[in-house]
């Protein structure tokens, strides 16, 4: 029989460990969310009578369908505008800008060192002022906005990688640069748009503070955001309010699990391209 | 089908020269090659054809017309890259199909031009595959259909051959001359490899530092080779070059001291004046042994070829000398050799380069 290494007993030891830690708070939240309406959950103790009811219950109370609708809704009107606008302005910042231009990538860069929470207090005066608060477009229209730096960096990342002899080639074979764009560049950029496309997938699906701050009704919010409301209104009934966090990741991660090669490969491009 | 003219073309990039005063006429059906080390223009020339570089001077006509602000696409020439260029997310039928579909080519004609295509080329059985799965020399194939479909004026080839293996090269290499002449279409053809040049070309173009060396057919550039660079650049094992000084001139023949032999060499006395200082060239080739020839040296290194022996000695002042002799010898290092040529096989060269006979 082959016997393992210490230096992989210690690795899986150490993995083992990391998984525990992990997973502790969702079997946690498990636990405390099978336990009876109205009771204090202990920690980590497992009920005698687990109340499974108690998600029906959640799903019911939150309006947890509603909410699925209004998050997909927000997600449609972010994602796709976000990733055409990224792809398109990353190649035109990768391939069609001359050195005299090439510093209008920065003011992208800069863009990237800014957090949501240093622009949340202007943009609510903005949106105010362009009447959209309380709006789903509260939270469409500045979160294409703020996700251009990161997708144009990572777009202009990839289109730099793609040799300069296929567009040149293509040049040649009559191609404009309209459609250079589109039967080249983009079916060769596919994996870089997925990527991207499941990144702000799920950022806009996790969002939190923009619906928080410019939405007030949690109908119109992500499902993230409406949790919010959620602990607002259940806050005392602790098995409820477990219950209906759950509910709110479990899209979350079914996507993760769906997409999970992708989400993987993702993390890795933007490991190697730094 | 057309032929193509360059005069006094340029290009800078900045400040730097790259292309200095080019002038080139180039006659319909012709095989051009570009030759040249690395760095000197060759590529950005054929480049500047193609219409991917700029001119920064000058005028380009391909045809009858002028070609200098007309997009790349409109300039009726198709290009083979040294990296293939092929998309890789398309397959082999579509590679090659993709020109004519852009110019809205009616499918059934398309489908018919990519499958003669396949067939002239030999790949008819690649056709579904996608670039990935297919090896250099197939690759090479698809790179040159795609050029052959859309049945330009001018065929532009950027070393298309210099990431293949040596035999393929070989195979490829008769296969071009093949396609030239059974397309009987202008091509203009870059490498640094002169192999390839002697054996492709109907006309060399030999570039160093941005500017024509000379032009001619290979065996032109060979016999009479316009000054020193293209004598030491066309011809393999490299020309030898030797410094010397005329010392007297007799008739039809010339005497000529170099430090490295006893005797003066006597070589061609045309467009020779005595004193001056000249710079002889022998091919390796025009040497052969004999008991009392004029350069006598030391064996340093032999290499045997089978048809041939190539042999690197000494002289006496340490400068060396390349020989190809016929056939297998028995020479080993440290061997005291003779080695004689013919006065006419000698090429003489003055002061600046030029060859003095021409």
């Amino acid at each position: 029989m082959k016997t393992a290494a210490p230096n992989t007993i210690l690795a899986r030891t150490l993995i083992i460990l990391l998984m525990v830690i992990t997973l502790l708070p969702f079997l946690s939240m498990l636990s405390a969310a099978l336990a009876p309406q109205g009771s204090y959950p202990n920690g980590l103790q497992w009920p005698a009578d687990p109340q499974w009811g108690n998600f029906a219950r959640a799903f019911e109370v939150a309006k947890m369908d509603q909410l699925l609708w209004s998050s997909t809704l927000i997600v449609l009107g972010v994602v796709p505008l976000a990733v055409l606008m990224a792809t398109m302005a990353g190649y035109g910042l990768a391939k069609l800008t001359s050195n005299r231009y090439k510093w209008l990538y920065l003011l992208f860069v800069f863009g990237l060192t800014l957090p949501f929470e240093a622009v949340i207090t202007p943009l609510y005066y903005e949106v105010r002022a362009i009447g959209l608060l309380n709006t789903r477009f509260a939270i469409i229209l500045p979160l294409i906005g703020l996700y251009m730096p990161f997708g144009v960096y990572w777009m202009r990342a990839h289109f730099l990688n793609v040799p300069h002899d296929l567009t040149e080639a293509a040049q040649l074979d009559g191609a404009t640069r309209w459609k250079e764009f589109w039967l080249v560049q983009v079916p060769l950029a596919r994996p870089a748009i997925m990527s991207l496309t499941i990144l702000l997938f799920l950022w806009t699906w996790n969002q939190f503070l923009l619906p928080v701050v410019l939405v007030q009704d949690p109908m119109q919010r992500t499902m993230a955001g409406a949790l919010g409301a959620f602990q607002g209104q259940w806050g005392t009934d602790i098995p409820l309010l477990c219950a209906g966090s759950l509910l709110i990741l479990t899209p979350t991660v079914l996507i993760f699990l769906i997409f999970q090669r992708q989400f993987v490969a993702a993390l890795m491009q933007g490991a190697v391209k730094g | 089908m057309a032929g193509l003219t360059l005069r006094s073309v340029y290009k800078n990039y900045g400040e730097v020269p790259v292309i200095r005063g080019v002038d080139l006429d180039i006659a319909h059906g012709e095989f051009v090659v570009f030759v040249g080390p690395s760095g000197c223009g060759k590529s950005t020339l054929l480049r500047m054809i193609a219409g991917l570089e700029d001119i920064t001077d000058g005028d380009i006509t391909i045809g009858d017309r002028l070609v200098n602000d007309v997009e790349p696409r409109d300039r009726g020439v198709a290009m083979v890259f040294q990296s293939y260029a092929l998309y890789p997310h398309m397959s082999v039928y579509d590679n090659v199909g993709f020109g004519l579909k852009l110019a809205g080519t009616p499918k059934a004609v398309r489908d018919k031009k990519i499958r003669d295509a396949a067939k002239v080329l030999q790949m008819e059985h690649l056709l579904d595959r996608r670039p990935a799965q297919l090896s250099g020399g197939q690759r090479q194939r698809v790179a040159i259909g795609r050029a052959i479909v859309r049945q330009p004026d001018v065929f532009l080839f950027d070393e298309p051959l210099s990431n293949l293996d040596a035999a393929l090269r070989v195979d490829m290499r008769m296969e071009l001359a093949r396609l030239h002449h059974d397309l009987g279409a202008t091509m203009i053809y870059v490498t640094h490899d002169q192999v390839e040049a002697m054996t492709l070309a109907d006309k060399i173009v030999v570039l160093n530092g941005g500017i024509i060396q000379q032009v001619g057919s290979p065996l032109d550039l060979y016999n009479r080779p316009a000054n020193l660079f293209v004598a030491g650049f066309i011809g393999s094992p490299k020309m030898n070059l030797l410094a010397g000084k005329v010392q007297s001139i007799d008739g039809a023949l010339a005497s000529v001291s170099i430090p490295g032999a006893q005797a003066p060499l006597m070589v061609s006395a045309a467009g020779l004046t005595s004193g001056h200082a000249v710079t002889l060239g022998i091919r390796p080739h025009a040497l052969a042994i004999a008991p009392d020839g004029q350069l006598t040296g030391t064996v340093l290194l032999v290499e045997q070829l089978g048809n041939e022996t190539v042999v690197r000695l000494a002289l006496t002042d340490g400068s060396e000398v390349t020989a190809a002799l016929a056939g297998q010898g028995d020479l080993a290092p440290g061997k005291s050799v003779s080695l004689t040529f013919a006065p006419t096989d000698c090429h003489v060269f003055d002061e600046n380069g030029g060859n003095v006979a021409l």
